[in-house]
């Protein structure tokens, strides 16, 4: 029986090339975009996956504008076999509850047979870890968070490594499961003919009405959670700023600092 | 009005995480006029230590949630049960560590109670009855402060973002709740954890009271070798900027920034570091932050307490000779 695989993929800003406006918002405009790289982990994962078993199919799912098509493109062209994008107008703005709840419907209206959903850890433009875990409570799934290697799987089941700074463990998981996974700047080889096949892979794009999601959990509207406001940090303090003509005198400076933090200690 | 905050005591290996301590100092110095209430999970009767320790954390109330089937955690089984406390008792405000635990069970908690969360939040506060929750974005570029249109208002805290205070002797009240375990033992079934193996855990450092932190301008190992020992005589721990730690002169678990640790420190000693907004985002809540540069133009000269034009290498050295 061919096991099914649903990697979620994001479209996200390259933020290690962020440029500021005049108002100190980011400038979007010419903002090169990447697939977040933890999700190029997880397709690495499905495809791990796929050697493993033989009779696998890996299908890259994600939610955004149009534009996120390149995005799964390059999903394809790293070796999934299709590739859907959610996108509605409707779905703009969707915090990760919203968010969660796309693709939940997505899941349930279009594979609902999937055995396995693989998503990376967290969107590095966000960093919010939330949306594997919103998924797999909405499917009501069992879920490991932060897996770095596959040690076994069979249609059933599957046994996975997390390796976190506090622990390594050995985790069995029953299908259908949902992991995520702390893997990120994958040296990826794009196979002989990726290219190829995803300029001739249709990509799927779907709607609100295409998934059944009622469009009031959707979206802006539909999320809970709002930004009041947001802004460049800026650093207060009222700086002394000291000039020493020797090292001696700067460290005679720094050890009466710390002794005062001392000091202050012991009342 | 008041609020009333709950706040989940995560305990690990018969331990009070610090993150939970850390976020009820932040909320009873700086919500007006709430109430702090604590939940926790266990599967055997708590130790009699634990039980004192947990009238000593500055609680109001403490709700128990005690079951042979939370014996490890499993984030199913968790939010399952902890959501039906939550929908029990109905708190304005609920706040967990985003720690590796926290980090898994406040999102299924959220879409379980379809409630907005705001994950690993620097910045608590309350406006008009309002939780009001800050934190990084954009790989620490921006900072977003972010407010929920459902109730409870539900964050999780980074550790070490907030400072760690004594607490005056409460009478916390203990209040048992009976959550409902229907169908628990096939939720368990469906994962098995094969083995764990625990890391030699280096004690928290990041509420120590003084950090002494390096980076490029430490220009090599071996000072970040004479970094340690300075640190053993001052009583100081050491920390790193990221790119002192991507050259390998430094362990990552003593990164200091964004996508290393927060600290709250008393007296923060950054030697050699430019003050990047990812660095500085990390020592937000550092009480004195004290920077040493040859650079007296360095972005951190202008963002620190005290600003000290010298060489990073001999400030140590002479530090060193000092406290010897
Ligand atoms: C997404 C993202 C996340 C990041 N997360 C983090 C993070 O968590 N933590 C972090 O630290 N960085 C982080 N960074 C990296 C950050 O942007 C900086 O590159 C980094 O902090 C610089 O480290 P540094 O200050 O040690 O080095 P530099 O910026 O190279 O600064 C070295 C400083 O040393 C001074 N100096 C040189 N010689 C001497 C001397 N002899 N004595 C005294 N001073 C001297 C120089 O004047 C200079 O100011 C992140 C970056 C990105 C894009």
């Amino acid at each position: 029986m061919c096991f099914k695989i649903l990697v979620f993929v994001k479209q996200v800003p390259d933020t290690t090339d962020i440029r500021w406006t005049e108002h100190n918002t980011i400038q979007r405009e010419g903002l090169e975009s990447v697939i977040n790289p933890y999700d190029l982990g997880a397709v690495q994962l499905a495809k791990n996956i796929k050697s493993a078993l033989g009779d696998c199919k890996i299908s890259a799912v994600s939610m955004g504008p149009l534009q996120a098509k390149e995005a799964l493109k390059e999903a394809i062209a790293f070796g999934c076999d299709d590739a859907y994008l959610l996108c509605d107008k409707k779905f703009a703005g969707s915090d990760t509850l919203a968010t969660a709840y796309v693709l939940s419907q997505f899941v349930k209206t279009h594979c609902s047979d999937f055995n396995l959903i693989i998503c990376g850890y967290q969107a590095v433009d966000g960093d919010t870890a939330q949306t594997p875990s919103s998924l797999a409570q909405r499917l009501g799934i069992a879920q490991i968070t932060g897996v770095t290697a596959l040690k076994d799987i069979c249609n059933e089941y599957s046994v996975w490594i997390k390796d976190t700074s506090a622990y390594k463990q050995e985790i069995k998981i029953t299908h259908p499961a949902l992991v995520s996974t702390t893997l990120k700047d994958i040296d990826f080889t794009v196979p002989v003919n990726g290219w190829i096949k995803a300029q001739t892979t249709d990509i799927t794009v779907l709607s609100a009405g295409d998934i059944s999601a009622e469009t009031s959990k959707t979206g802006f509207c539909g999320s809970p959670t709002q930004v009041k406001k947001a802004y460049r940090p800026v650093i207060v303090r009222h700086t002394e700023l000291i000039e020493p003509d020797n090292c001696e005198e700067a460290s005679n400076s720094i050890v009466s600092i710390i002794n005062r933090c001392k000091e202050q200690d012991d009342n | 009005m008041t609020t009333n905050t709950l706040v989940y005591i995560e305990i690990n290996n018969n331990k009070i995480e610090n993150v939970s301590k850390e976020i009820i100092s932040h909320v009873s110095k700086n919500f007006d006029d709430t109430s702090v209430c604590g939940f926790l999970t266990v599967n055997t009767t708590l130790s009699e230590s634990l039980f004192s320790e947990l009238r000593q954390i500055g609680l109001d109330k403490i709700y128990i949630i005690q079951h042979e089937a939370l014996k490890d955690f499993n984030v199913e089984v968790f939010s399952g049960v902890i959501s039906q406390l939550i929908s029990n008792i109905q708190p304005q405000v609920l706040l967990m560590g985003a720690t590796v635990n926290g980090r898994e069970l406040a999102p299924r908690i959220a879409a379980n109670l379809q409630i907005g969360l705001t994950a690993d939040c620097t910045d608590l506060k309350i406006e008009d009855n309002m939780l009001l929750a800050t934190r990084p974005t954009y790989g620490g570029q921006m900072m977003a402060t972010i407010y929920s249109k459902t109730l409870p208002g539900f964050a999780t805290v980074r550790p070490g973002a907030f400072l760690k205070r004594n607490f005056p002797e409460k009478n916390t009240e203990i209040v048992y709740f009976e959550a409902n375990f229907d169908g628990v033992y096939e939720i368990l079934n469906k994962t098995e954890i094969l083995s764990t193996e625990y890391k030699p855990q280096t004690d928290d450092w990041t509420n120590s009271d003084i950090i002494i932190a390096g980076g490029l301008g430490l220009k090599s190992k071996e000072n970040f070798e004479k970094l340690y020992k300075l640190c053993d005589l001052i009583g100081a721990k050491p920390a790193a900027s990221r790119a002192a730690v991507e050259l390998g002169w430094a362990p990552s678990e003593i990164q200091v920034g964004q996508t290393g640790r927060s600290v709250s420190a008393k007296l923060y000693i950054a030697l050699g570091i430019s003050g990047a907004l990812q660095h500085m985002t990390g020592i937000s809540n550092a009480q004195k932050v004290l920077a040493v540069n040859t650079d007296k133009n360095a972005p951190i000269m202008s963002c620190s307490d005290v600003a000290i034009v010298a060489d990073a290498t001999a400030v140590i050295e002479a530090l060193t000779n000092k406290f010897s």
